[in-house]
């Protein structure tokens, strides 16, 4: 973060705590905290679980709503289904919410990893049955270190089983996305898996194990990339979690109901909870560090600290750099957030997402590849016609069985010979061989241009125009 | 560990990416093994594809890891 200048942490400081990584890691005792924005990030734990955890049971027209069905190839969306050519759509997902992120990032920091990062939402829902079970942060670090004991054991295994649960849930929901449901159901009942839903289903499962139970802050802090380039998007008028350095120094403990500038101190009481109830076990106070995470916990355990002792609250709260130098209220604050790069990353994705509500909305479910029979060329029959033949290859990608008619322009006299319609089911794709008939006279030798036209019998401004050749004998 | 992390780590972001781009141009049942089509189920095929991904972006990791080691500590091996 070069343009917020955190604190001390140099880079040798650094490269030196990495390079002991997990072996010293100092294993973290995280205070509860209750507070507004542990309420939103409660919200957000409900609200984004709700969703993971939900949408695979969803139906849509008799199937799952939400597949990306990999056996098949085919994503289905509610009322979509989307097929590898339409690739774009997830390419533009992608970029948006790129885009998205840096918006808000320069905004408001890290609201995504305070809020609604997996790593966050496990993390808490994990910390929960942990607290649940072992009781608070002094009583988890006694815990600890007491020798082993019937209790322990017992304390210990019930929070493995309860973590491993909760970790295999959703291992099982992930798989659900990309398997449908109801197969999986049914190999659950039998306890049957295909040996690769099972080895997925560990594998995640595993892994929300391994980073929300165990892991924890070393994920934000070690692996991701995130958390590395986030300094780029801020500025200083980014919100970020401050602490009020002009008013809480200089910090001291002091009784209460004294006004602390009568002894000299700011109103920072030395108390050490902003740091207690951090899940990555940094220090605020120290300035703004890559390790933050925004989550606000230290917001929230800060102003109980204030109203404890009849401070005015947001020693530590959401503000910016020039705000903190300036001395800005809500106001100028609020003002700032319009600025030239919020402006321009705002614009970029309007416009991307105009664009993909766009592409979703003219997208045709219909297409058609043409492919000449490379085996049987141009051919003389009856009547003085060339005949010559084509496979077309018509996908349905709508959800309604249909049946198309198929037609052919670009020479005098074409017509298709025999049946020219077929009938496909519902996100279907089916192959039928035309055989094309000319006139002998009205080409030239060689390649002439034609056109097919596919056209739904149900609805007739759904039809699809594929140019190809149509070969004359020399 | 933490060199476990390095070669393990961001050889899985990017074989994941690797993984999505190939397969989303190639259909699996596309491909052919020692001249005969692959004839594993998709699913089966998607994997072995990741795992395979994974073990080539680990390997070029680790050759990373390896040639990285500072002067200091090759001396004191040798
Ligand atoms: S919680 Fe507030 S008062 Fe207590 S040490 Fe942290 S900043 Fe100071
Ligand atoms: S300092 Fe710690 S508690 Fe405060 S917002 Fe950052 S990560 Fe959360």
């Amino acid at each position: 973060m070069s343009n917020t200048s955190p604190k001390p942490q140099g880079a040798d400081a650094d490269a030196s705590a990495q390079d002991t990584l997990y072996a010293s890691r100092r294993k973290l005792y995280v205070r509860a905290v209750s507070g507004i924005f542990d309420n939103w990030r409660w919200a957000l734990v409900w609200i984004t679980q709700l969703i993971f955890y939900g949408l695979p049971w969803l139906q849509w027209n008799d199937r799952q709503a939400v597949l990306l069905h990999l056996v098949e190839r085919k994503f289905y969306i509610f009322g979509w289904v989307f097929w590898p050519q339409d690739v774009i759509f997830l390419a533009l997902l992608l970029i948006i919410s790129a885009y998205a992120l840096f918006f808000f990032t320069a905004i408001a920091g890290r609201l995504w990893c305070g809020y609604a990062c997996p790593q966050t939402v496990y993390t808490e829902i994990f910390m929960w049955i942990e607290r649940k079970i072992e009781g608070d942060h002094v009583r988890r670090q006694k815990l600890d270190q007491a020798p082993m004991s019937g209790e322990k054991a017992a304390r210990r295994g019930l929070k493995f089983l309860a973590w491993g649960l909760v970790a295999l849930w959703t291992g099982f929901t992930f798989v659900a996305y990309f398997s449908p449901l109801e197969e999986l159901l049914q190999a659950a009942r039998t306890l049957s898996f295909g040996p690769w839903e099972l080895f997925w289903i560990l594998f995640y499962g595993g892994f929300t194990y391994l980073f929300a139970g165990v892991m924890r802050e070393q994920v934000c802090k070690y692996m991701c990339p995130y958390a590395r380039f986030q300094g780029v998007m801020f500025d200083p008028d980014t919100l970020v979690i401050t602490y009020d350095e002009g008013r809480g120094e200089p910090r001291g403990a002091r009784k209460k109901g004294i006004d602390p500038r009568s002894v000299n101190k700011g109103d920072c009481i030395d108390c050490g909870i902003c740091v207690q109830v951090c899940p990555t076990g940094i220090d605020i106070r120290d300035g703004l560090q890559y390790e933050c995470i925004g989550c606000a916990a230290c917001i929230d355990a800060c102003d109980q600290v204030m109203d404890r002792m009849n401070y005015p609250r947001g020693l530590i709260r959401y503000s910016t750099e020039n705000a903190i130098k300036k001395h800005w209220g809500a106001k100028d604050i609020l003002v700032h957030v319009l600025r030239p790069r919020t402006l321009i990353y705002g614009t970029i994705l309007a416009l991307l997402c105009a664009g993909f509500v766009w592409g979703l909305a003219t997208r045709e479910p219909l297409r058609v590849d043409v492919i000449r029979d490379r085996a049987a060329l141009a051919r003389e029959v009856e009547g003085g016609m060339i005949e010559n033949v084509y496979s077309l290859q018509v996908m349905n990608m709508s959800e309604q069985a249909r049946s198309f008619h198929f037609s052919v322009s670009g020479l005098p006299g074409v017509t298709v010979d025999g049946e020219n319609l077929i009938e496909i089911g519902p996100a279907a794709t089916q192959s039928v061989t035309l055989r094309v008939l000319v006139p002998y006279d009205s080409g030239k030798p060689g390649a002439n241009p034609i056109e097919f036209e596919v056209r739904a019998d149900d609805d007739p401004s759904l039809s699809l125009r594929e140019e190809t050749t149509f070969l004359f004998p020399r | 560990m933490l060199k476990w992390i390095q070669v393990l780590w961001p050889s899985f972001l990017i074989a994941a990416v690797a993984e999505a781009v190939f397969f989303t141009v190639i259909d699996p049942q596309e491909l052919y093994l020692f001249g005969e089509p692959v004839d594993y189920s998709r699913i089966a095929t998607y994997s072995i594809g990741f795992l395979g991904f994974w073990l080539v972006c680990a390997a070029s990791s680790l050759s990373t890891i390896f040639l990285q080691r500072p002067a200091k500590e090759i001396n004191r091996r040798t």
